[in-house]
């Protein structure tokens, strides 16, 4: 420690100090955390904090549709992105989607995780196969499905004629409100695996004792499930949801591989919504506005989340 | 406790940042300022486009030693994406292949045509494309393949149906359709997914003497004759004369039931054979005809167009890199050699009678003098064209022909 003060303090110090420890020397000793930090704050100011700012500063640009830009615009962008009568209904669709995928993969990834922490044969093969979602390319699962759905020679209209659900095949990507539920229940397939991982690996945190406990004083399944196992995932579930919430928040590929945000606007979310505002519209200085309010809704949502699951109580 | 707060969000940002921060592709260096050394950036239009480029720069280099050129093929889905990027990092190609102009040539990005090519190669081009390469009355584009549409027809269906002559006036259009509708089939495919819906539209809209702009130039989206021409295409989808959906459906799906020999008539180009027939069904009995008009008296055609741009840089050191590369490749056996290669009409009258001997290719060749074209030439055009992709599908399915296209038009006059 005491020779990388010294040093330390030498460098952050254009006029050399001789004698005791003067007040630079004391401001190096509180600077010296940042040698180890250093590292890894420049990566968060390369990779997260630079593309922010960036993207802030490109929001108040007059960006030509060539690409060029031709100075600045103030908040021109923002007001030319809240005059779109599509953007209250892409985002409300947006918290829809959000919501929705993230209540169905965690309530079925509770289940899941439950499975895969069981005792059966077989086991190492169920828990490789749970991973295959997650392994494949999003897009290429998205375009599966696509396939599969598809109105001519879809797998799943065979199916269901040859059950006599249905009578004539349903293009089903082409009816908005159909469209959005297959793409969801697309979103649930990929987002599972993480979720039920991590479910898995909080319940392998929980000691048998506990169990045990609850057992000689007579706790059933259920109560031992809700009183215990319930409460001690807390911190898990509270995981895997914010990271499903934001990973599901920009989800680009299943929306834009499925249906293209089509047909018009109504399947479009504020991800693809950008995408188009950009490349459709020509639009980029727009664009970045909707990128800047896409990531305010981001941060207001973890936040509100985290604080309605009582976070702070969590970390203590 | 605040901090764990804050690390937490922190972490969130990351994952957030992470997850949305794919898909800007790597960006190209220029190759030097020497001005020998130029980077050529080409569209993808098959697989038969990066050997063909290999060749031709090959050839180029070993006759004009010292100079390089650097290839980089994107394909068409990348390409909008790309471009953005190239101009936006200031990372521009010397040369372009590309479907627009105009705004480089408004932001004073690119050379004139004058600049880069010998008056023999600008002597060379066919008089209509230039007119589509102008900006402001000066040429910057430079033609480089050129594509028309025809109305595509399955003979043996016809002949199941009890039909003669494919259709010339809307009318038999949709006495054609329901006839192919009774037989089993569908009657027309009517591509309007945003794939390229513009020019499907654009189709049908000219021959009832509907389009984008008027004689001056200005918009005229909304004008009576576009509303008539979508209402008209609603009718046929009300009836289940179309597929369904034409609102979600490309062309390539279309193509692929006409190739299958479920569909009885669309609407397709010269690369319809090679591109989405044969690849399915080789033995496919169809034929080409005009595009119907309302009146049946006159038939326009969709004429489309790519050019080659070159991009000012490092002070016009380039130019003559630029220069030596163009005047190459638009030597006659060049330019025809790539149009029969890709199935594209040529820009060019040199290379015009390379094509003419094929009798597929040869209807199209004719059609060209009637073609009309999107008005590229206008920089706000991309930006309709892009809100015609996203919106004019609806008209036919369940909203108001004459609301949609007042939005377009609405943001048509906001562009410029």
């Amino acid at each position: 420690m005491q020779d990388v003060i010294p040093e330390k303090a030498g460098s952050g110090t254009p006029v050399p100090e001789p004698g005791g420890p003067s007040p630079l020397r004391r401001a190096g000793r509180a600077l010296t955390p940042l040698l180890w930090l250093g590292p890894s704050l420049a990566l968060i100011a390369v990779v997260v904090v630079w593309p922010v700012i960036e993207m802030v500063r490109t929001s108040l640009l007059k960006i030509s549709s060539s690409g060029v830009t031709l100075g600045g615009r103030g908040a021109g962008n923002y007001t030319d992105l809240f005059d779109e009568e599509d953007l209250v209904p892409v985002i409300l669709r947006t918290l829809g989607w959000v919501a929705g995928i993230v209540i169905v993969t965690m309530a079925l990834s509770l289940a899941l995780g439950q499975l895969l922490n069981a005792r059966f044969p077989g086991r190492r093969v169920v828990r490789w196969a749970v991973i295959v979602p997650w392994a494949a390319s999003v897009l290429m699962t998205s375009l599966i499905w696509k396939w599969m759905l598809d109105n001519y020679s879809g797998l799943v209209n065979r199916v269901l004629l040859d059950l006599h659900v249905i009578d004539k095949p349903v293009n089903w990507l082409a009816h908005p409100r159909e469209a959005m539920l297959w793409m969801m229940w697309v979103a649930v397939f990929v987002s599972l695996p993480f979720a039920s991982f991590v479910i898995l690996a909080g319940l392998q945190t929980i000691p048998a004792e506990i169990y045990e406990a609850a057992r000689v004083d007579g706790a059933g399944p259920l109560r031992t499930y809700l009183g215990i196992t319930l409460p001690l995932l807390r911190p898990a579930i509270m995981i895997a949801s914010i990271i499903n919430v934001i990973n599901v928040f920009n989800s680009f590929p299943i929306i834009w591989a499925m249906t293209g945000g089509g047909p018009g606007h109504a399947t479009d979310t504020t991800t693809t919504f950008m995408y188009k505002l950009a490349f459709y519209d020509q639009n980029v200085g727009e664009s970045a506005a909707m990128a800047v309010v896409n990531f305010v809704l981001i941060l207001v949502m973890v936040l509100l989340y985290l604080r309605a699951s009582r976070w702070r109580e969590e970390v203590r | 406790m605040k901090r764990h707060l804050i690390g937490a969000i922190a972490a969130g940002l990351t994952v957030a940042l992470g997850v949305s921060g794919c898909g800007k592709g790597s960006s190209s260096d220029d190759g030097g300022s020497d001005g020998k050394s130029i980077t050529f950036v080409a569209a993808i239009y098959d697989d038969n486009t990066k050997p063909y480029w290999d060749g031709l720069i090959k050839d180029f280099e070993a006759k004009n030693s010292g100079y390089k050129v650097r290839l980089e093929m994107v394909d068409w889905t990348q390409m909008d994406a790309k471009v953005k990027t190239y101009v936006q990092t200031k990372q521009v190609p010397d040369v372009l292949n590309y479907n627009a102009f105009s705004d480089f040539a408004r932001d004073g990005l690119i050379y004139k045509a004058s600049d880069v090519v010998s008056p023999a190669v600008l002597s060379d081009f066919t008089p209509t494309f230039v007119e589509q390469a102008k900006y402001n009355g000066e040429q910057y584009g430079l033609p480089f393949i050129s594509s028309a549409r025809l109305l595509f027809y399955n003979k043996d269906l016809f002949k199941k149906a009890g039909i003669t002559n494919p259709p010339a006036t809307w009318d038999e259009v949709k006495s054609d359709a329901e006839k192919i509708k009774k037989a089993g089939s569908i009657g027309y495919g009517l591509p309007l997914g945003p794939e390229e819906s513009q020019a499907e539209f654009f189709s049908w809209a000219m021959n009832n003497g509907g389009g984008w702009v008027d004689a001056s130039g200005k918009w005229v989206i909304n004008q009576p004759a576009n509303v008539d021409t979508l209402t008209f295409l609603k009718g046929l989808n009300k009836a289940g004369l179309t597929q369904p959906n034409p609102e979600s459906t490309d062309r390539k799906t279309v193509f692929n039931q006409f190739a299958q020999g479920k569909i009885g008539m669309a609407i397709g180009g010269p690369f319809t054979k090679a591109g989405f027939i044969d690849p399915v069904n080789k033995s496919l009995n169809f034929g080409v005809a005009p595009l119907p008009s309302k009146s049946g008296s006159e038939h326009n055609t969709l004429g489309v167009m790519d050019v080659l741009a070159a991009f000012k840089k490092n002070d016009g050191k380039n130019k003559e890199a630029v220069k030596k590369f163009l005047d190459y490749f638009y030597q006659r056996e060049n330019t025809s050699k790539f149009l029969t290669k890709e199935g594209f009409l040529p820009v060019t009258k040199s290379a015009g009678d390379a094509l003419s001997a094929d009798p597929y290719m040869k209807q199209f060749v004719d059609a060209l003098p009637t073609s009309k074209f999107a008005p590229t030439s206008n920089p706000a055009w991309t930006a309709v064209a892009g809100a015609v992709k996203q919106d004019l599908g609806g008209s036919v399915a369940d909203k108001d022909p004459k609301k949609v296209l007042d939005g377009i038009q609405k943001t048509a006059e906001k562009s410029g």
